[in-house]
């Protein structure tokens, strides 16, 4: 049964190094119209689940669990049946099918947008590239590209200014512009407000939410912006930090004592969460007379 | 009476940018425009503003990491400059700064408790013994007691600027100025850095905390200045005051209904 308005049905996913569980059995699924927010601590493997969404997987194969099936565009297909198997030549079979989908199907805001776009090329061309991916190549390209850089908020002359000379908050609108060019039915954000200023945040996460209302196109969105996530998100999935690590022949093993204070609570000894830097609730600061007492630990 | 660390009057700080020849004109750029700063010992105070508002140019200034172009900046009396390199430079252990960037600010090839000893026998002439107990000492207080012999490449960015912050206590510095210790970090790491930086000043210090989050402002510190193209628009006083300007109200709730054309983002 397939359902037309499924873009992205990955089940299951569990990524691990021979040592350790990176992502342990993430479910994740886009309908067409709609944004999926994920939000978790940072370990908890949001970016490794959202290139693995993409088909981009960083392990070895063998070491990768779970299906991924674009329903709208392959139907059944699971992209990660010989990836699961272990074909060693798999990883990078799988990476090269999947470049057809990348670009069109698909398209990825980066993280740091200042240091993903390309800094020999300008915006325009950029854009011309991007534009290119698409079925149907519009009539007047310069048209288009403008068309676009006003939806994002760029000025026209933006197309002839290489990515150094865009300030950080034009350079994440930018790469949003390109990501949004091939008219993609689904756009997989990896934080695309960290960095930024409070009000630039607010900007940019207005934009997107404008955006994805004008293209409809469904949106994944990585984040650990609560504000962000509550203004745009339809459904929020939360990854936990993965809790059981194996050694390198499959037995359980200790979680890594520095990520103890960010684990579930169950998972967490209590004499942990005391530990210097790992309260994470601000108290106000010492008042000027408090201050001024001799302190104890100095 | 309280002694004043910091006291700078009509701070101008002007950059001169070149033409793409050299006789095309050339073009200023007037990142601080008069500013007014007075720190009292045992004070945290914020700079608040967005990107570009000329906060970490006016932190620099003060340490006279940049010349100044008009204006005076004075030390705990000491008429900071005009002073030469050469006067100032003994007397900089008292006036430390903390850079934004940790990772390029350690040294790649020392291990934690290396630059933070390293940094007490060069600057503050103290003898390798004494210099490793106090380090250990100091690095424990951070929390990095398990981390002493790390490279800064093996340790999380949030050990990295606690390592950074360890290095500038162990010298008990009268003034510390802290450009965004916390950028680049998730919020869950964010707090337990302010909080080592706030709970481990040495005793009588003044702090200045660069940051563009007023929440942090807010939490840790004593009053803030909220910065606007070079200039303070309001100083708020924590805990009880609230901003009136419009900016300051922006920076305070970015997602409150406000009149973005004013913010530097369009």
């Amino acid at each position: 049964m397939i359902d037309p308005d499924l873009l992205l049905d990955m089940q299951d996913l569990t990524i691990r190094t021979p040592s350790r569980v990176l992502v342990d059995g993430v479910s994740i699924q886009v309908r067409s119209g709609r944004c999926v927010a994920v939000i978790g601590h940072s370990g908890s493997g949001k970016s490794l689940s959202a290139r693995a969404a993409m088909g981009v997987i960083d392990v070895f194969p063998g070491l990768v669990r779970g299906s991924l099936r674009y329903p709208a565009y392959t139907g059944e297909k699971d992209w990660f049946a010989s990836v699961r198997l272990g074909v060693v030549s798999s990883q990078r079979a799988l990476l090269r099918d999947t470049r057809a989908l990348r670009g069109g199907y698909m398209t990825y805001s980066p993280q740091s947008a200042s240091s993903a776009l390309n800094p020999g090329r300008t915006l325009g061309r950029q854009l011309q590239i991007a534009i290119g991916r698409r079925e149907r190549p519009p009539e007047d390209l310069g048209l288009e590209i403008k068309g676009i850089l006003e939806e994002v908020g760029l000025p026209p002359r933006a197309a002839a200014s290489l990515p150094g000379e865009l300030s950080g908050g034009m350079a994440q609108r930018a790469a949003l512009a390109i990501a949004i060019a091939p008219n993609p039915p689904l756009l997989i954000a990896d934080e695309p407000e960290t960095g930024l200023d409070p009000v630039l945040r607010r900007v940019v996460t207005e934009l997107m939410i404008n955006v994805a209302k004008k293209t409809k196109v469904a949106l994944m969105l990585i984040s650990h912006n609560m504000e962000t996530v509550e203004r745009v998100a339809d459904d929020v999935v939360r990854l936990q930090i993965p809790t059981v690590s194996h050694d390198s022949l499959g037995r359980e093993r200790e979680p890594d004592p520095r990520l103890l204070p960010f684990l579930a609570p169950a998972a967490s000894p209590s004499h942990h969460a005391t530990e210097p830097g790992s309260a994470s609730t601000p108290h106000p600061p010492p008042t000027p007379e408090q201050a001024e007492l001799p302190q104890e630990e100095a | 009476m309280k002694q004043v660390v910091v006291s700078a009057v009509g701070v101008h700080k002007t950059y001169t940018l070149p033409g793409a020849w050299p006789w095309s004109p050339k073009s200023e750029v007037k990142a601080v425009r008069g500013i007014d700063l007075t720190l009292h010992e045992s004070e945290v105070v914020a700079l608040v503003g967005q990107s570009g508002s000329g906060k970490t140019t006016l932190a620099r200034c003060i340490l006279a990491l940049e010349p100044i172009t008009e204006g005076s900046i004075r030390l705990e009396e000491e008429p900071w400059h005009e002073l030469s390199e050469k006067a100032r430079r003994p007397k900089r252990v008292k006036f430390q700064y903390v850079p934004q960037d940790a990772l390029s600010a350690l040294d790649p090839q020392q291990t934690a408790i290396e630059s933070v000893v390293e940094s007490l026998t060069v600057l503050g002439k103290e003898s390798r013994e004494d210099a490793t107990k106090r380090a250990e000492a100091m690095l424990h207080d951070l929390g990095l007691s398990h981390r002493l012999h790390a490279l800064p490449r093996e340790m999380s960015g949030g050990e990295q600027r606690r390592v950074t912050l360890a290095r500038v206590f162990a010298l008990q510095p009268r003034l510390v100025v802290a450009d965004e210790p916390t950028s680049g970090l998730d919020p869950d790491r964010q707090d337990s850095v302010l909080e080592a930086l706030i709970n481990n000043l040495p005793d009588r210090a003044g702090c200045i905390l660069v940051t563009h989050d007023m929440a942090q402002a807010r939490a840790w510190c004593h009053r803030a200045l909220v910065m606007l193209e070079g200039q303070v628009v309001e100083e708020i006083t924590f805990p009880d005051g609230q901003p009136t300007h419009p900016y300051a109200k922006m920076l305070f709730d970015p997602w409150g209904d406000h009149d973005l054309s004013q913010s530097t983002a369009q």
